[in-house]
């Protein structure tokens, strides 16, 4: 297991040598030092290392690196380069930000489903959020923030990434 | 009280960076030069380490340092010295560090780790206090009783018992042969993690000019440095600990203890920075757990409903060491009561050594662990009395004027309960239960609660307030924000304090031991209690110097000038005037001469008159109390025995609201905690001391989907005389009543007391004499 893969981060070709089993978690966090992506469980459970490949929400502790070759990887860092994002503004205004170890795996769970699906139905949301762990909230603001994101993001789809 | 900010919702301080990932926590922080290290865990929960063999590891590549326990001549611990940085002779746990390796990547220092070799004498094995407690079982310390102890612990020697605790109120026999009535069980509220999704983790760096480094996801850094110094024969001066943004704690992030470690390790590569992040599995196997309290309880009351006494029995699965559970013994002991008056009392804690890990903080500190017992058993002597459980109650809370186990007398500044039983009551029980249908039974269940801080008589919280010269003003303090909000709640009492809006109040991110103001430990729920005095306090104090600095540019004497936050002026002639901004430095005259100070101050804040135990265990060592009420409707799946919380509701005095929203989140957070304690959440061990389900696939925390489906959260606001501008504490008090409350539902419903959570389908499936549950 070893040799370079290339694929793209937030919109920029990166090109990664692959020495030994690695997943896109430890590639991103250790070899490019992307650091909103988090660390929470290592098993694809928590969610709080969720970026998303390809249009889809992934986990990435458990999605291998060597299936990175060609493909497109966006991060919380896309999302919050110059301007607040309309996921994040909208989970801010719920309330729904305690200790934010797990926000931005819920903004890219979030990014996703709405990118693909901007009139995505509460269960369909419902279901997203499932696969994220958060111990602070009791999820009742994740839940409202969400809803509210949805909306938001329409507002905002002319201008936002 | 006219309050301008305090009761109004304002945003985050810290919202926007901790959404766009932009906040650092501690796996976060990349030093020159750093280090890596991975720790060993042992074979066993028990045994005598024979040999530790740690050639090969040495010399992998990249290995920079092997670490044993072998030269370590020091024991740490805030309460007992009982607690190891690495295991010594024996290991006593599943998760103790036994070795460890520092490396210059973490693969490296991993991959060493594999070629370790330990040869171990196995000895027996407790997971359960019971079994430690037994006659004849082996001893986990043998040197229990020698180690350096707090006076208020009671260890007994030749014995598992770390520490025995008694409370002695009135005389509970007498009142036993009284009564007219009893009941009796015994309840347990098992071993479980606090797991917050950012795990434990720490940076120590031994510097070669023999200052001390540690960067540490803690809540209690003033506490790193005195034990770091203390260990290391330091001044503690010359330890410097800081802590960046907390990936949650509820509890587990409460005491010194994995920095102990780490540094050992660090200490054995010195001049380089050594970071620690425990994986999740070793973050419960290897950091501290909440809970393990098994409670046997007796209430005697006469027929009419009045309680005559109460008798406790507390045994506490405390772990390998008692260190950091001795405290939760104490308080789940004598906070047994519950929300009500006993005039008799008889209880008694043993905190227990166990081949377990310690047990630490959680949520609640033994409040939820005890009060599960005295909620579900009210509720059971209610019926067996035939009485509303709402009456029996009633007769018996604990309001203003009555007197709690500990010998305090409560007042109306304490809060009335009765006003947060009628609010759940309404939301609970204000309309018809549906009715068993094909698919589902429903029930209904309520559970009152009350809690003390538990911190020890020294604690304190301070505050550093320094005014800028656009008028606005700075807050430092040494609390650790791990999500409750507190940097907002700082904000708000500030503004409030100085009569400025908190938008001018810029506060404090990162905790400094070198720069911030000293707190004790930020825990208790104790924060907006006692640093919102403590703000006050300062605030007071820069507002005396701003008098003074007005006092030159106005010409008048200082006490015929006033402050409105953004001027002072002289009182008989408001025109007389100048804006707080020109003040702010001390006052220049047009000639530039400058006179006064910098209006900055620092100030603190303790409970008054916080004590230890007398002889009889009573003392104030409660001081402050919340009182709440929970209550919820459920229904439970026949064909699967699932438990769905169709509602739930709560209600606590919390004296005055400070943050609408934010209060709104902690009670939410803390109800979905209790809900997972009580229908999902257990640690499992083997006989052996194995830990059976140390991840999350296993350890099931509560998802989205999981939440009440309604919630109604509600306050009542008696106002406090100690805390800022009548607020009283409320953090970790909504997980109290959630166990009692679900389970007197699940009674409710389908006629069975359970009396240990977490209560699970299949054993609901059981319970209605069903076949196990068909998908």
């Amino acid at each position: 297991m070893s040799g370079r893969i290339n694929f793209k981060l937030n919109g920029k070709n990166v090109s990664v040598e692959l020495d030994r089993e690695k997943k896109l978690l430890d590639i991103l966090r250790e070899d490019l030092r992307i650091t909103g992506v988090k660390r929470g469980c290592d098993t694809g459970v928590c969610g709080a290392c969720t970026v998303v490949v390809d249009g889809k929400a992934v986990k990435s502790c458990v999605f291998p690196g060597k299936n990175l070759e060609g493909t497109e990887v966006v991060t919380i860092e896309a999302l919050s380069v110059d301007s607040v994002h309309p996921i994040q503004q909208a989970l801010i205004d719920a309330g729904a930000v305690q200790c934010g170890f797990c926000t931005p795996g819920f903004v890219m769970e979030l990014y996703a489903l709405f990118r693909s699906k901007p009139d995505a139905d509460d269960a369909e949301i419902m279901k997203a959020l499932d696969r994220h762990l958060c111990r602070c909230t009791g999820y009742e603001t994740i839940i409202a923030g969400a809803k509210a994101a949805r909306e938001l993001m329409k507002e905002r789809a002319a201008i936002i990434l | 009280m006219g309050l301008n900010y305090i009761g109004k919702d304002y945003p985050r301080p810290d919202g926007i960076q901790k959404a766009q990932g932009k906040s650092v926590y501690l796996d976060d922080i990349n030093l020159p030069d750093m280090l890596y290290a991975a720790i060993l865990r042992p074979e066993y929960a028990h045994a005598e380490i024979l040999s530790i063999d740690t050639d090969e590891a040495a010399r992998m590549d990249g290995v920079v340092a092997v670490v044993t326990g072998k030269d370590c001549a020091f024991s740490y611990g805030d309460n007992i010295r009982d607690l190891f940085p690495m295991a010594v002779d024996k290991v006593r746990h599943i998760g103790e560090p036994l070795a460890a390796v520092v490396a210059e990547t973490q693969y490296k220092a991993q991959e060493a780790l594999k070629k370790i070799v330990v040869k171990y004498k196995p000895l027996p094995v407790y997971v359960d206090a019971l079994e430690a407690m037994k006659e004849g079982a082996a001893l986990i310390h043998e040197k229990n009783g020698e180690y350096w102890h707090l006076p208020s612990i009671h260890p007994i020697k030749g014995t598992n018992v770390a520490g025995h605790y008694a409370l002695k109120k009135g005389d509970f026999a007498k009142a036993e042969a009284e009564a007219d009535v009893s009941i009796e069980a015994e309840f347990d509220y098992p071993l479980g993690s606090s797991s917050a999704i950012e795990t434990h983790g720490a940076i120590v760096c031994f510097n070669n000019d023999g200052t001390i480094d540690c960067w540490s996801s803690s809540i209690c850094p003033f506490l790193i440095r005195e034990d770091l110094a203390r260990t290391y024969g330091k001044t503690i001066g010359d330890v410097r600990v800081r802590i960046p943004e907390i990936g949650g704690c509820f509890g587990y992030k409460s005491d010194v203890f994995i920095e102990q470690t780490v540094a050992w390790i660090a200490s054995h590569a010195k001049g380089r920075p050594v970071k620690w992040m425990a994986t999740r599995q070793e973050d419960f196997t290897s950091t501290l757990l909440g809970h393990g309290i098994r409670t046997r309880m007796k209430i005697v009351a006469r027929k009419d409903g009045k309680f005559l006494g109460l008798q406790v029995r507390s045994y506490h699965t405390t772990g390998a060491a008692a260190d950091t559970g001795i405290n939760i013994s104490h308080a789940a002991t004598h906070n047994a009561t519950g929300p009500y008056v006993f005039d008799n009392c008889d209880l008694q804690g043993y905190s227990v050594y166990t081949n377990t890990p310690p047990v630490g903080a959680y949520r609640g500190y033994g409040h939820q662990e005890a009060q599960f017992a005295t909620e579900r058993l009210v509720d059971m002597l209610a019926r067996k009395m035939g009485m509303d459980p709402f009456k029996l109650r009633e007769i018996n809370y604990l309001l203003p004027g009555t007197v709690n186990a500990l010998g305090e007398k409560m007042y109306v500044t304490n809060g009335v309960i009765t006003d947060c039983v009628a609010k759940v009551k309404k939301a609970v029980y204000g309309h018809d239960k549906p009715k068993e249908d094909a698919e589902f039974y429903y029930g209904r269940g309520f559970a009152a609660l009350m809690k003390s801080p538990k911190g020890a008589p020294p604690q304190t919280k301070g505050c550093y307030l320094k005014l800028n010269k656009d008028g606005g003003a700075t807050v430092i303090m040494g609390g650790a924000e791990v999500g409750q909000g507190l940097r907002t709640v700082v904000k708000q009492i500030a503004g409030e304090a100085l009569k400025m809006p908190p938008e001018k109040i810029n506060v404090y991110f990162q905790i400094d031991t070198l720069y911030s103001p000293y707190e004790w430990q930020t825990i208790g729920s104790m924060f907006t209690t006692m640093g919102g005095r403590a703000i006050i306090r300062a605030a007071e104090k820069v507002i005396a110097i701003l008098k003074k600095n007005a006092s030159h540019a106005l010409r008048c004497d200082e006490d015929f000038i006033e402050y409105d936050g953004g001027w002072l002026y002289v009182r008989n002639d408001p025109d007389v005037r100048i804006a707080v901004a020109e003040l702010a430095h001390g006052y220049m005259h047009p000639d530039g001469m400058t006179v006064g100070e910098v209006a900055q101050a620092t100030s603190d804040a303790r409970l008054p008159r916080y004590s230890g135990f007398d002889g009889n265990g009573q003392g104030n060592a409660g001081v402050t109390y919340t009182f709440g009420a929970q209550g919820c409707e459920i229904r439970i799946e026949k064909k699967t025995g699932k438990v769905t919380i169709d509602h739930f509701a709560s209600c606590f005095d919390v004296g005055q609201v400070v943050s609408p929203n934010q209060i709104r989140g902690q009670v939410a957070g803390g109800v979905l905690m209790a809900i997972g304690a009580s229908l999902y959440e257990e640690l499992k061990f083997d006989k052996d001391g194995k830990i059976l389900n140390p991840h999350y696939g296993k350890y099931r925390m509560p998802k989205a989907s999981e939440a009440p489906l309604r919630s109604t959260i509600e306050f009542a606001e008696n106002p406090d005389a100690i805390g800022p501008f009548g607020a009283r504490a409320l953090g970790e008090h909504p997980v109290i009543g959630v166990a009692p409350a679900i389970l007197n539902a699940i009674q409710d419903a389908i006629g069975t007391d359970f009396l240990r959570i977490p209560v699970v389908p299949e054993q609901i499936m059981q319970a209605i004499g069903k076949p196990e549950g068909k998908k």
